[in-house]
């Protein structure tokens, strides 16, 4: 009765369903229309190679995969990754960017000012920061503790260093403005390898089996001089989710006068990821070549287009990689025909920072600013009322503590006072194993100014003994401080022609910008091997000396001798006693003739344990079987 | 117990510790003579490379090797978890970026497309891989970073750095003791984090450091014995360093023949250990651990298995009207597995032509649990008693 009437509902419940599902089905299938103006997942690949003066390859890849904000499928993802939809939507990211970099970008020679240096050059190591749309701060704390872990399981790095407030600051302005959402963490010591890249790879749809990134050769890209990993993500409400991961590498071709595609990464480029939208590889030169461009470069391949940008700056080539097959895979070489005399858009200033002093207690950092040679003299009218603005920030952590107050800061080998210089200024002085020591800093030079300086003392604080990592004796990384020029953008303008979305961002109005070096500040160091040293030293002295003093005043031989004696005479212990007298009977000798033979024969042989587990063995077996049967 | 510890290697005086291995075994047997209730369904591996520094390379080298045997076997990556204290492979004194070799021949670049260190750099530290043993974790910490086997698993611990008697180092600054790990490792099989336990050793006086060890369950086996050194096996002129340690290199020549469907024994590995070529005695201990080595395929440990439950469709909702069902035909095939492997165990201990003393023991082991796991223990006292009161018979006889 119960079984037909729950088969009866069922039927009911499925025919209901039925009725209800098809009209959808139909609106859907019949209506096409309406599929294509939902916004759906894109990704593209797009790879720009850029030759360097100093005859290296600057080669930039570049992946976008973007989710419309209300997914039609719900949490499921077509072609984003959702490892990453899921994070932002956890720790309710507004924009996050993390970059694993090895090397240093040389921004005197690869360029500063252009969009590219200025968005893709980034400190050793890596680099995170966050912004989030959580109102409170301690919500915003609790976040990022749990994000970086998160990020730590994902990208295999030890990036859960960074969720100690010893580890993160809250910059207001000096880094991004913001309304103290801003998290920014940097850990410069933190190796990168093979194992960052591929979860990074395993975010892309065809990873590194086809498209683009099947060029990524872990050991070619990982001899170049210069590589930076990076993920950029940004999410709202009006476009979605947004990712960008970049990944430049600076390549060292074999011969200095022509190199291919092929010769730098070893593999060829056989065909696009089927999923992008776009496949473009993209070659630019530097410095509007023109009619001499016969003279200096030679290229194989054909491109499907070339273009200036807007100022000439720079000269485009483009590769449909779709056009390309197993059986014809793209193959860019470049031949030199006279050397590349274009020296790279520089920063107004360029920046190094720097330590001084000597000794484990005190020292000084410096950041030194310089002219560069070749500014353009439209940005430089001469005049008084000419001013460059710099914004500095620097986060120190707490064992090196900054005393602010000895801000000095010298223009053109002048001391000035700094009310004169600083525009604006936000200082977080550093708390004991509780919170770095960050600075922002908004200085105002004249347009003249070929040189500035600015110095800050400082001393070293002593850890923990537990606080010391593993290889103290190198020394302690302070992290790159940041230095940009708000008056100065780098944007470069691309013909519209030209669909890519790496070229697009390039639009954008990004501040020039430039990371110093990463110093390194050695610390006293603890010896544990003296203290060590000392305690066995003064005990063994102790000790003989006691031993010896005691053994004088209370040793007395005769004594000594008598215990000797009667050592001699105890008996034997209950258990051989026992066994000698098992032995005894077994062997029916007698008592006395066995205690002579005693010396001479071990009585705890082999035999006779065996004999006696034997004899306990058949017992046991044999009360068994008979209560058996 | 100390004889017992040391029946492995030597074969004088067998016979008396076959005995005395008797007495032990029926004190052993009656505790344990309920058979735990859940099957090997999952494997695990913890490999941990505890040494800092570049002339350290081979000791990444070894845990790579080993990442990779595992992995080729079956273990799948989210089930390894791979500590490494420093970044060989992109080590600016590294030759070779990105790759790692353990062999001067470079043939193999253990450092492939598809590493995933889990604990790297300043991570490793003897906290961390306590926590990661005892899965102590704070709440953040992704599951990659976890250990989270069961009742049913399969774990296996291989450990290499430096070390002397009775500890590890970690990164030169830390040791790891053998009672922490023996401590450790007794509160896992307490939060029943694993069914057994292979813990692979490979530093100096290796065999110190499971001494203090416990629990059931457990096989250990290190590289050398107290009072010796366990020494690198070749040096890579290219890569300037020494590239692998010879206990790991002749453990490795060995899986190297080796699939995921082979059936060598555990005993097999064990004994394959030459010492003159080691130039240290590998240590095997194996008194905590119940089965029989010989019965006891590698793969257990560095292979995988996988629990597959048969369900009849891929979403849980369709199947509440039926659990059931489901149940009885999951434990089914648990228990035609169960039949399976044992009828594999048997045919094996018969193929083998030599059988040894030990294996008679075993074989007589297997006999009294059968015999006596079935009855209830006032039986066994009663046959405790029928036996001291014959020993007092003898007793009595010897004194008059």
């Amino acid at each position: 009765m119960m079984a037909s009437h729950t088969f009866l509902s069922l039927l009911l419940f499925y025919l209901y369903t039925l009725h209800l599902v098809r009209p959808i089905h139909c609106s859907v299938g019949s209506n096409g229309f309406d599929t294509t103006s939902i916004p759906k997942e894109e990704f593209s690949e797009e790879l720009l190679l850029k030759p360097l003066p100093d005859h290296k390859v600057l080669a930039h890849f570049h992946f976008t995969s973007t989710s419309p904000p209300s997914s039609s499928n719900g949490k499921h993802h077509h072609l984003f990754p959702k490892s990453i939809a899921q994070l932002v939507k956890k720790y309710k990211i507004r924009e996050l960017e993390l970059s694993f970099t090895q090397g240093r970008w040389n921004y005197d020679r690869w360029g500063a000012s252009d969009p590219l240096s200025t968005a893709n050059a980034k400190p050793p190591g890596v680099e995170l920061w966050a912004l989030f749309d959580i109102p409170t701060k301690e919500e915003i704390d609790a976040t990022w503790r749990n994000l970086t872990h998160s990020l730590s399981g994902l990208f295999c790095a030890s990036i859960n260093f960074l969720e100690s407030s010893t580890s993160h600051s809250t910059p207001l302005w000096g880094f991004l403005p913001n309304d103290g959402d801003l998290r920014y963490g940097a850990l410069p010591r933190e190796a990168v390898c093979t194992e960052n890249l591929t979860p990074w790879l395993k975010l892309l749809p065809c990873r590194d089996k086809a498209g683009i990134a099947s060029l990524l050769d872990r050991p070619s890209i990982y001899r170049g001089h210069y590589h930076s990993q990076r993920l950029k993500l940004r999410s709202d409400r009006l476009n979605g989710i947004v990712i960008e991961q970049t990944l430049s590498v600076v390549l060292q071709p074999s011969d200095r006068t022509s190199w291919s595609l092929h010769q730098l990464f070893k593999k060829s480029l056989t065909g696009k990821c089927a999923l992008a939208k776009s496949s473009k590889v993209f070659l630019e030169i530097e410095g509007n070549l023109g009619s001499q461009n016969e003279n200096i470069l030679e290229l194989v391949g054909d491109a499907d287009m070339v273009t200036n940008d807007q100022h000439d700056h720079s000269t485009i080539y483009q590769y449909n990689v779709e056009r390309y097959s197993e059986h014809e895979a793209l193959d860019i070489r470049v031949n030199w025909k006279n050397p590349l005399q274009v020296s790279f858009p520089q920063a107004p200033l360029h920046a190094s920072r720097f330590l001084m002093g000597s000794g484990n207690e005190r020292g000084s950092i410096a950041i030194s600013l310089q002219s560069a040679r070749n500014t353009t003299k439209g940005l430089y009218d001469g005049s008084n009322n000419c001013f460059t603005r710099v914004v500095i920030f620097q986060v120190v952590p707490w064992y090196v503590k900054v005393y602010y107050h000895t801000l000095r800061i010298y223009v053109d080998g002048e001391i000035r006072d700094t009310k004169d210089v600083v525009e604006k200024i936000n200082v977080t002085p550093s708390e004991d194993k509780v919170s770095p020591g960050t600075l922002e800093m908004m200085l105002r030079f004249p347009c003249r100014t070929i040189s500035a300086a600015l110095t800050l003392d400082f001393d070293k604080g002593f850890l923990h003994i537990d606080e010391y990592p593993p290889d103290a004796n190198q020394g302690f990384d302070i992290p790159s401080a940041l230095v940009s020029f708000p008056d100065f953008i780098s944007r470069r303008i691309y013909p519209d022609s030209i669909r890519s979305p790496l070229l697009q961002s390039y639009k954008g109005r990004n501040v020039v910008k430039s990371y110093t070096e990463v110093l390194l500040v050695p610390l006293t160091t603890p010896d544990f091997s003296m203290p060590y040293n000392v305690i066995t030293f003064t005990c063994t002295v102790l000790a003989l000396y006691f031993g010896s003093m005691v053994n004088v005043l209370r040793r007395r031989v005769g004594e000594e001798e008598r215990l000797a004696k009667s050592k001699d005479k105890r008996r034997p212990g209950l258990i051989p006693l026992l066994i000698s007298k098992i032995s005894n009977k077994v062997r029916g000798i007698k008592e006395d003739s066995a205690n002579q033979s005693q010396s001479s024969q071990p009585i705890l042989g082999p035999k006779v344990v065996f004999k006696v587990v034997l004899i306990a063995l058949i017992a046991v077996l044999g009360h068994y079987f008979l209560n058996a049967n | 117990m100390a004889s017992e510890k040391s029946w492995s290697r030597n074969p004088m005086g067998l016979q008396l510790r076959g005995i005395l291995s008797v007495f032990f075994s029926l004190s052993i047997v009656l505790p344990l003579s309920s058979p735990s209730p859940t099957m090997h369904n999952n494997n695990w591996a913890v490999l941990v490379c505890t040494s800092r520094f570049w002339f350290n390379y081979r000791h990444m080298a070894n845990t790579l090797s080993l990442y990779r045997t595992v992995k080729r076997l079956g273990i799948p990556d989210e089930r390894i978890i791979l500590m490494l204290a420093d970044d060989m492979a992109c080590n600016a004194r590294n030759n070779y970026p990105a790759q790692v070799f353990n062999n001067e021949n470079h043939q193999l670049n253990l450092y492939g497309d598809n590493v995933e260190v889990d604990y790297r750099g300043y991570e490793v530290t003897v906290e961390n891989f306590l926590r990661v043993l005892t899965g102590r974790h704070e709440a953040s910490v992704p599951r990659s970073k976890r250990l989270l086997s069961d009742e049913g698993s399969h774990i296996l611990l291989y450990m290499t750095g430096h070390g002397g008697n009775e500890f590890l180092k970690f990164q030169d600054t830390e040791e790891l003791q053998s009672h922490d790990l023996a401590d450790a490792v007794k509160q896992m099989k307490e939060k029943n984090r694993f069914k057994e336990l292979l813990i692979m050793v490979d530093t100096c006086q290796a065999a110190t450091l499971f001494s203090q060890l416990q629990s059931p369950g457990v096989v250990a086996i290190g590289s050398s014995m107290k009072g010796e050194n366990s020494y690198s096996h070749h040096l890579d002129p290219d890569v300037g360093v020494s590239v692998v340690d010879r206990f790991t290199f002749y453990t490795l020549a060995f899986f190297e023949r080796l699939d995921m469907y082979s059936n060598a024994s555990l005993n097999s590995l064990f004994t394959s250990y030459d010492p003159t070529l080691l130039m240290s005695t590998a240590y095997y201990r194996m008194d905590l651990y119940e089965r029989p080595l010989n019965t006891v395929p590698v793969t257990n440990f560095f292979g995988s298995v996988m629990k597959t439950i048969p369900t009849d469709s891929a979403y849980p909702g369709f199947l509440v009207a039926r659990a059931s069902e489901y149940t009885t035909t999951s434990a089914e095939t648990e228990t035609a597995r169960a039949v399976l492997e044992g009828e594999a165990d048997h045919s094996k201990t018969h193929s083998q032509s030599e059988k040894g003393l030990q294996n008679i023991l075993d074989e007589w082991l297997k006999l009294l649990e059968g015999k006596f796991g079935e009855k209830d223990p006032d039986m066994l006292v009663a046959y405790g008693l029928g036996s001291m009161v014959l020993l007092l018979a003898i007793s009595t006889w010897l004194s008059s």
